[in-house]
């Protein structure tokens, strides 16, 4: 089998504008979907059951469901109920929504990570609850949560590769687009699998490295 | 918009077919990466350089790209080699590659999740490498390997909606070839996200039994945990 890189190598500006659009695209929905798991890490402690009952489902069933049928549902089934939103939207809504349900747990174990002793201590001194969290919980929970958080931003960078089925065009897009124009696609999905990996690994070192400087933090 | 019944009366032969080509593929795929992974997984604990870093590269070249892509270059790279394969024997060799990273890691961990001290027990005693792992690792890395096996598992069953996209007749195809007959999207996608609910349920259920009765009593009560999906695709 002979290899031809020529073809990717001259597509080369295409792909990497496309892995902008791939990272702006899961930075965003990291982001937004940590908004969703606050949300519903809240929701889930509510006084109401049914609420909670409710947060339960939601996370099961993202849980439980592949994040490719997330994706067609938003795309396909807003625009019936009335809502036309353009398609990057709609995927960075999916992926969003989807992580959401993930950051939960996230979230949930930093949290449980620091011990109930500390809020005590903070309660005897006089201090009200809002500079408990200020001062106690979020600077050592944000410490905790930010390593599987990266790890979450590398989760949805791969996912997603699943909006070019939306037409978002994206890394994943972008070589689809190159390959019906220059049939290569060995050469080219190689040349993308390599864009990924270099900016999966990069942000897997930069979890690890967070890990790290967390855990010289606690010592 | 209305939910409209009679579409799934109509077309349920299509998802049944579909469902089952989804189980058939995951069942496949498992057994394969199991075998692939558990090579890989020792491979990346042996002592041997040769032996251990060819399964890490493959290990990370796998976690750090995205199922699509491999599959996409599965597709391709096979007709390279004059090898003619249909497309679901090509989706069920890129989902056992994937599960095998991912199972790799499962049992590696699930290895060294065992006290070293038993392992250099057992060596003190005369026991081989390969009867350690057998009589001494195997029984007692079990606690942690299944949940976290359960876990690969449900990721490789929802990864395995994407395989659809390399035109693999599964359920994901099902909901394309029902939307294609009736327009009906909502009605489509809402039965095949409840198969794959009650499949990935299912699938979590049961491991927790197993999960609870090969621990035994040493097991803490956490009846509800299997409703608590954990897997996570890509």
């Amino acid at each position: 089998m002979n290899l031809d890189f020529r073809y990717a190598l001259q597509a080369l500006p295409l792909l990497l504008q496309g892995a902008l659009v791939t990272l702006e695209t899961s930075l965003l929905a990291v982001v937004l979907g940590i908004a969703v798991g606050i949300a519903l890490t809240l929701l889930g402690q509510a006084p109401i059951r049914p609420v909670r009952w409710a947060c339960q489902l939601y996370i099961s069933v993202m849980r439980g469901t592949p994040l490719f049928i997330q994706i067609l549902m938003v795309y396909y089934v807003l625009p019936g109920v009335g809502l036309d939103i353009p398609r990057f939207v709609a995927g960075v809504v999916a992926l969003s929504l989807n992580s959401g349900a993930y950051v939960t747990e996230i979230l949930r174990g930093g949290l449980s990570m620091i011990p109930r002793g500390q809020v005590d201590a903070g309660r005897s001194v006089g201090m009200p609850r809002a500079l408990i969290w200020r001062h106690v919980l979020l600077p050592q929970t944000i410490a905790l949560v930010l390593p599987p958080l990266t790890v979450e931003f590398t989760s949805l960078l791969k996912a997603s590769a699943l909006l070019s089925v939306i037409a978002v065009i994206e890394l994943t897009r972008t070589a689809q687009q190159i390959i019906a124009a220059t049939f290569r696609p060995v050469e080219l999905w190689l040349a993308t699998g390599a864009l990924y990996f270099v900016m999966c690994s990069a942000l897997g070192g930069t979890a690890r490295w967070l890990e790290r400087r967390a855990a010289v933090h606690r010592a | 918009m209305r939910f409209d019944l009679s579409v799934i009366a109509e077309t349920w032969p299509i998802f049944v077919r579909g469902l089952g080509f989804t189980i058939l593929c995951c069942v496949l795929a498992l057994v394969l990466g199991l075998i692939l992974g558990t090579i890989v997984a020792l491979a990346r604990l042996s002592h041997r350089g040769w032996l251990q870093w060819p399964a890490a590269v493959y290990v990370e070249v796998i976690r750090d790209t995205p199922f699509l892509v491999q599959a996409f270059l599965i597709y391709f790279l096979l007709p390279r080699y004059h090898i003619r394969l249909p497309a679901t024997t090509a989706g069920i060799i890129a989902l056992a590659l994937y599960g095998a990273a991912a199972f790799a890691e499962s049992i590696r961990g699930a290895v060294l999740s065992v006290a070293r001290g038993q392992a250099e027990a057992a060596r003190a005693v005369g026991m081989s490498h390969l009867l350690t792992m057998r009589r001494i690792i195997r029984p007692q890395m079990m606690t942690y390997l299944i949940p976290s096996l359960t876990n690969q598992f449900i990721g490789l069953v929802k990864e395995s909606s994407v395989l659809s996209i390399i035109t693999v007749p599964e359920l994901t195809m099902a909901s394309s070839l029902v939307l294609g007959r009736t327009f009906a999207a909502v009605e489509a996608y809402s039965v095949v996200a409840a198969l794959y609910w009650g499949l990935t349920l299912a699938i979590s259920v049961g491991m927790g039994a197993l999960e609870r009765r090969m621990a035994g009593p040493l097991q803490s009560g956490r009846a509800w945990a299997p409703l608590l999906i954990e897997g996570r695709e890509s």
